[in-house]
């Protein structure tokens, strides 16, 4: 044994607790875009909810987005940081086996439940934040446990110093668990219904409302992920971050800018003027820390660019920060109170919405599993790199019909709604709206159907590479990590 | 030690909101509590059933460690 590897005592990681995320990720993806089509497809073709009402489409919908957001983006942000944390700290993660395992089954409990309660017809009405209070308390306990957990982590790491990554990973963390609890303060009308009424009224209510789902963009869709983006692309492309500064400076204009934008989702309304232009004029301003990321993403790749020709999971995660890049261009724009007297209501702002969730996280995430799956299984690779790059085609042709197919629509939309005739009446009806853009909700559908046909092949894909022999690592690699096959050790 | 604390702890936890779902289970007055309710009863029950097993199996893994290495 040399000296160098007597000098470092070797870290045994719980890679346990990850590779259950991962897979729930994986699931939970699967059920989000087939949820995603069927509504998309009841949109369409409304007699599709056949009658039934825990399948229509006001209930199937946050099924949708929950399965989206909290279950598929937040088991994969919630795998990837004990992963990350555990490499830049070089240390176990903290609170022992039990509470990782605590912290897994009870965010998978807290969306099962969440989303039964949904299709039996319970909901607080407030978006992104539909489970009632049972269910948000239950999520708080859960959510911190996990903080409990990171926190240990980072305090007993031996590293001198605390990666970038692990700083995006812990504002997200931290600020979901204010916005969670401020959003959802209410009061039951008794301990034992589900019932409760939200503790602000009015436009109050709308802007608590609206400052958590704004934020939920922000820190859950935004700086999560921006977390796995610093850990993953430098680790895919073999090179550093390209500017270790700017990723200070762009998490710290990210973070004091964020918080303030979501009066922009309440333009037009009673909402006084002035906070209606303070959440546009800090919107606009959100332009430089979100390019700041982007810059430093893309930027990684300097010098390797040829890697993106025959990579296809680089190819992944530099297109999501392409789609990051397009979407916070898209929606500070969105956010002026004149575009979103065109754009609010309409389509365009679900078709902004998702080249955001497909683009950036949905392909951030795709990126890092395909190269999480074979290091946590000790594979030696993918079982198919062709099939990878399949999935990024299809992927990519289902959020072009997508977007484009929403961008017209809603554009149509708020054309229609705001025609005038020669007497000063309304030109079209509401349902002649609807009548129009038709053809644009079954190419969005198909746009869905693709994305769900990428997303089949990727799990396939990171099945075959777990259980295929095709994949298996030399013996002699095996041989070097003489601990529990469940747990990974430094360096790995 | 990390992890003795650790199943001890959120055993006990567990337990703990194992019986306030049977509370909400006995009082529910709407389905949602009562499926709720009944469901966290059952998921802290397997939850601390399955730290249980878990902890006989690292001590059966141990003994056959030791068994392997002559020391017992």
């Amino acid at each position: 044994m040399s000296d160098l590897t007597m000098a470092v005592r070797p870290v045994v990681y719980n890679d346990a607790v990850v590779k259950k995320f991962v897979i729930a990720s994986m699931f939970w993806g699967i059920v989000a875009f087939l949820v995603g089509v069927y509504i998309a497809a009841e949109l369409a073709w409304p007699s599709l909810n056949l009658g039934l009402s825990f399948i229509n489409f006001g209930r199937l919908r946050p099924v949708h987005t929950s399965a989206a957001i909290f279950a598929f983006g937040g088991s994969a942000l919630i795998g990837t940081s004990f992963y990350v944390v555990q490499r830049t700290c070089r240390a176990r993660l903290f609170g022992g086996e039990a509470l990782a395992n605590f912290v897994f089954w009870g965010y998978q409990f807290f969306i099962v439940m969440a989303a039964l309660s949904y299709v039996i017809g319970f909901s607080q009405s407030r978006e992104y934040a539909e489970p009632e209070w049972h269910l948000d308390l239950w999520l708080t306990v859960v959510w911190v446990s996990y903080l409990l957990i990171f926190m240990g982590t980072l305090l007993k790491r031996s590293e001198p110093h605390i990666y970038v990554a692990n700083w995006f990973y812990l504002a997200f963390i931290i600020t979901i668990a204010m916005l969670h609890i401020v959003n959802n303060l209410a009061l039951p009308i008794s301990m034992y219904s589900a019932k409760s009424y939200s503790l602000f009224s009015g436009v109050q209510d709308a802007l608590v409302q609206w400052w958590y789902g704004h934020n939920a963009v922000g820190f859950f869709l935004t700086a999560g992920f921006l977390g796995m983006m610093y850990y993953f692309i430098p680790k895919a492309a073999g090179r550093p971050v390209y500017s270790y500064r700017l990723s200070i400076v762009h998490f710290w204009t990210l973070i004091f800018l964020y918080i303030w934008a979501g009066p922009h989702h309440l333009h037009w309304t009673a909402l006084p003027d002035w906070t209606q232009t303070l959440g546009m004029a800090f919107s606009i301003m959100l332009w430089m820390p979100s390019w700041g990321g982007m810059i430093n993403g893309i930027m990684t790749l300097s010098g390797a660019w040829h890697k993106l020709r025959d990579d296809p999971i680089l190819r992944f995660l530099i297109v999501s920060l392409s789609f990051y890049g397009m979407s916070t261009f898209e929606g500070p724009v969105m956010s002026v109170r004149e575009v979103n007297a065109l754009s609010h209501y309409t389509d365009w702002t679900i078709g902004h919405v998702h080249s955001g969730a497909l683009g950036w996280v949905a392909f951030i995430t795709f990126g890092a599993m395909y190269y999480l799956v074979p290091v946590l299984w000790g594979r030696k690779g993918l079982y198919s790199v062709r099939l990878v790059a399949w999935h990024y085609w299809v992927a990519t042709l289902g959020i072009v019909l997508y977007i484009v197919s929403m961008w017209v629509a809603g554009i149509m939309e708020g054309l229609m709604w705001r025609a005038y005739d020669k007497f000063g009446f309304l030109q079209y009806s509401f349902v002649e709206s609807v009548v129009a853009i038709h053809p644009f909700f079954i190419i969005r559908m198909l746009g869905g159907v693709c994305f769900l046909a990428g997303g089949l092949i990727m799990v396939y894909n990171l099945i075959r590479t777990v259980t295929s022999e095709t994949t298996e690592a030399p013996r002699e690699a095996l041989a070097i990590p003489a601990v529990s096959p469940t747990l990974g050790v430094a360096g790995a | 030690m990390e992890n003795n604390l650790s199943n001890l702890i959120v055993g006990l936890m567990m337990a703990v909101f194992g019986l306030i779902g049977l509370f909400l289970v006995a009082g529910a007055a709407d389905d949602e509590m009562y499926i709720f309710g009944l469901a966290l009863t059952a998921f802290a029950v397997l939850f601390d059933f399955g730290l249980i097993k878990h902890h006989y199996d690292e001590r059966d893994r141990i003994r056959a460690a030791a068994r392997e290495h002559g020391h017992v």
